[in-house]
């Protein structure tokens, strides 16, 4: 075997090894080292990530992608099922993206869970996950996608409700299951789908032999599926609702590695995809109205941690708005980039909510730029990031879409509600920043705040420089494989960099009016309207349950009781014989009036007859 | 900006060509000579390349040569910018024909409805 590819096979390989070992040191029945987490989980993803570079520039180099094939699982004469790896170009840069990122968040879970009994545990649930979502990322076969895909969705559970002592994180767990697994039925479908018409599941065969076959209902099940993960318009309550769940969690899976889960099995799947106009309008439609409502309700919400939940959807908007543009390298950037910043936001929001004794409500902080300076900086550079400041990392991905979608043959409402959603984004972050770092501080002055920690900085350190330079890098380095249009318009080209002026603009417009004090104001509708979350939670969560009750309720009293004990069973041949018994019992009494009358009656019958 | 929506939707709903469908004029009409445009990149290179097929296209040799820029210079990522240049140039150039042949069809369809507007008004 030639060195090279023998270089990137052994990483890989090395990597699970890597990871998997502090997990398997946890199933050893000595008592276990109090700072087990820090000494063994942290150094070990510390590793992997050094250790993935090399697989990494391997392929920056030379362009090397390696398909592993370990061993053969469940081999039928027909069906093959393997534990197969990919490593092409969307792993093994997400790969190292994603450790960096764990290796950031553990080292802030050591200071945000250091007061917590069970923190082994913790970082031992959040090791799995990660295991399980390079299982998920390097899948060369349906089957193996599918573990990590439910892997990722176990673990979103269990963290989620980590203080399972809350009524609240219960319910928000169990809604995540929930919602994930409707997703799931999708996903499901697809492989039934595939097992039958295309014989197999690996990704080679499969999109080898479905050229030219009518794929829009596989398809269709693999959107669902996406809705279902990375919580698009229909099934999207439950990322807001996850918050529940410490920061770091919300840092790690629900922004940046376990929510982009849905759009990277679409990205997996663009070969499918391409060809298939349905499936990319449903995708290009379903995205921007996700785009559009999740700004819309992110732009009144108090809890800084669910506005940043709810940027987090939007994006993934955005990301299933490029799928639908067919442009699934361009949602790959914006993975990657916006997994940089939005964990930083997440882990700036934690610092911030920690140091001023687990508050959330954005409307009692403030001034925390003159208090903690380094935490609001960054905050500021995420937002900037997330906005699409031009030169940071949410500016080579965000634009770049944009001006793809500008520049398509394609629907202008889409564009229209893209178009928006940026200037909302806008909106919200100034909102943050206002509240949260400018001003005077709207709290008791009796709070733990410092920024002496390493812990705490260097993590959101290392994810600022994230989201600064991870943009220009990718894009130096990867030439992208869709040729992208690059002339166009003046007006095209800074539409994005204007709708987010404009944005930002109307936000400092809307933040000065709040210096004055007015009567108390009435509840505005489209005020009440994004803030109850466009009621979709409150309708939903209620009519569904409702209906099935109701149903049940039927079915139980009128199918069953009713049809067949009145009207069929028993109680139906009681109403059909009691007339006829009391006929008959009537007649039957003694009396004479009735003998006289049927002799009469016999008598007149035997005269006609004879007659 | 828009204005060939406008034309299209709007005002010149008969006569405006739509970029979808074949052209209706013959790609001669009205030239003493037009040769075709040959391909500078040979089908083994772009293979060799493995060059998706969309990239396939007149511009595949500037890329064929940055692809190798970047090979040959990796890691340093700002080393290849005239090639990128190239690349994009020559796509732009693309550009700029694929319009151009898009409005020499447009006006085509406007002359040719002046021609029967005058036949029948004589």
């Amino acid at each position: 075997m030639h060195p090279t590819s023998l270089m990137m096979t052994s990483s890989l390989i090395i990597i699970f090894v890597i990871l998997t070992y502090p997990v398997l040191t946890t199933l050893s029945p000595r008592p276990q080292d109090p700072h087990w987490a820090l000494s063994h989980v942290k150094t070990a993803v510390k590793l992997a990530f050094f250790v993935s570079l090399l697989p990494l520039f391997l392929f920056l180099n030379e362009g090397l992608e390696t398909i592993i094939t370990n061993w053969n699982w469940m081999n039928t004469a027909t069906f093959d099922i393997n534990i197969s790896l990919k490593f092409d170009h969307y792993s093994v840069i997400f790969t190292p993206i994603a450790l960096y990122v764990t290796w950031s968040i553990l080292e802030f879970a050591s200071w945000y869970m250091h007061a917590d009994p069970d923190m082994n545990r913790f970082f031992k649930y959040l090791l799995i996950f990660l295991i399980t979502m390079i299982i998920l990322v390097t899948a060369n076969n349906m089957f193996q996608l599918f573990i990590g895909w439910e892997g990722v969705g176990i673990m979103s559970f269990l963290l989620i409700g980590w203080w399972h002592g809350r009524a609240d994180a219960n319910t928000a767990a169990l809604q995540a299951v929930l919602y994930n697994r409707i997703g799931d039925i999708g996903l499901i479908f697809f492989m039934a789908w595939v097992a039958m018409n295309l014989n197999s599941w690996e990704m080679q065969q499969m999109f080898a032999v479905a050229k030219d076959m009518d794929l829009t209902y596989p398809l269709l099940g693999l959107i669902i599926a996406a809705t279902g993960k990375s919580a698009q318009f229909g099934l999207h309550p439950w990322l807001p609702s996850a918050m529940e769940g410490p920061t770091p969690v919300s840092a790690l899976l629900h922004s940046s590695t376990m929510v982009v889960a849905g759009i990277f099995l679409l990205i997996r799947m663009s070969p499918l995809m391409e060809n298939n106009q349905t499936a990319l309008t449903t995708c290009l439609c379903l995205g921007a109205l996700t785009t559009l409502f999740t700004a819309t309700c992110a732009l009144t919400q108090n809890d800084i941690k669910k506005i940043v939940a709810f940027s987090t959807s939007s994006q993934l908007g955005l990301m299933m708005v490029t799928i639908g543009l067919n442009q699934p390298q361009l949602a790959f950037l914006h993975i990657c980039t916006h997994a940089f910043f939005k964990a930083m936001l997440f882990l700036c929001s934690g610092s911030i909510i920690h140091s001023l004794n687990d508050e959330q409500d954005i409307r009692k902080m403030g001034g925390m730029h003159r208090l903690t300076p380094f935490t609001s900086s960054c905050l500021t550079i995420g937002s900037l990031a997330l906005t699409g400041t031009p030169f940071l990392a949410g500016f080579f991905s965000k634009d770049a879409i944009i001006e793809a979608l500008n520049t398509s043959y394609l629907n202008a409402w889409a564009l229209a509600l893209t178009l928006l959603a940026t200037s909302f984004t806008a909106v919200y972050s100034l909102r943050v920043i206002y509240f949260v770092s400018m001003g005077h501080p709207r709290f008791n002055p009796l709070s733990p705040i410092n920024e002496n920690n390493p812990t705490v900085i260097n993590p959101i350190k290392r994810l600022a420089w994230g989201s600064i330079i991870a943009g220009l890098l990718i894009t130096s380095n990867i030439i992208p494989i869709k040729t992208p249009i690059m002339s166009m318009p003046a007006v095209l080209k800074l539409a994005a960099l204007t709708v987010t002026i404009l944005g930002l603009l109307l936000a400092l417009e809307l933040a000065t009016l709040t210096n004055k004090q007015f009567k108390p104001t009435p509840t505005l509708t489209p005020h009440h309207f994004s803030n109850m979350l466009g009621f979709f939670p409150t309708i939903i969560h209620r009519l569904t349950p409702k209906l099935n009750l109701f149903l049940g309720q039927a079915i139980a009293s009128q199918t069953i009781d009713q049809t067949w004990l009145e009207k069929s069973g028993p109680k139906a041949l009681t109403n059909l014989n009691l007339p006829m018994i009391t006929t008959t019992s009537n007649i039957q009494q003694g009396l004479i009036k009735t003998y006289l009358s049927l002799f009469l009656l016999t008598l007149t019958l035997a005269l006609l007859i004879s007659y | 900006m828009g204005a060939h929506l406008v034309r299209r939707y709007v005002t010149e709903t008969d006569t405006e060509p739509d970029p979808a469908k074949k052209f209706e004029f013959d790609p001669q009409f009205g030239f003493d000579e037009r040769k075709e445009r040959e391909m500078v990149a040979s089908q083994e290179q772009m293979n060799l390349a493995q060059l998706p097929l969309e990239q396939r296209d007149y511009c595949a040799h500037y890329l064929l040569k940055l692809m190798k820029c970047k090979r040959d210079n990796w890691p340093n990522f700002l080393a290849c910018k005239h090639e990128r240049h190239d690349w994009d140039y020559c796509e732009h150039q693309d550009y700029v024909m694929r319009m151009k042949e898009y409005e020499r069809e447009r006006r085509l369809q406007l002359r040719k409805k002046r021609i029967e507007a005058k036949a029948e008004a004589a």
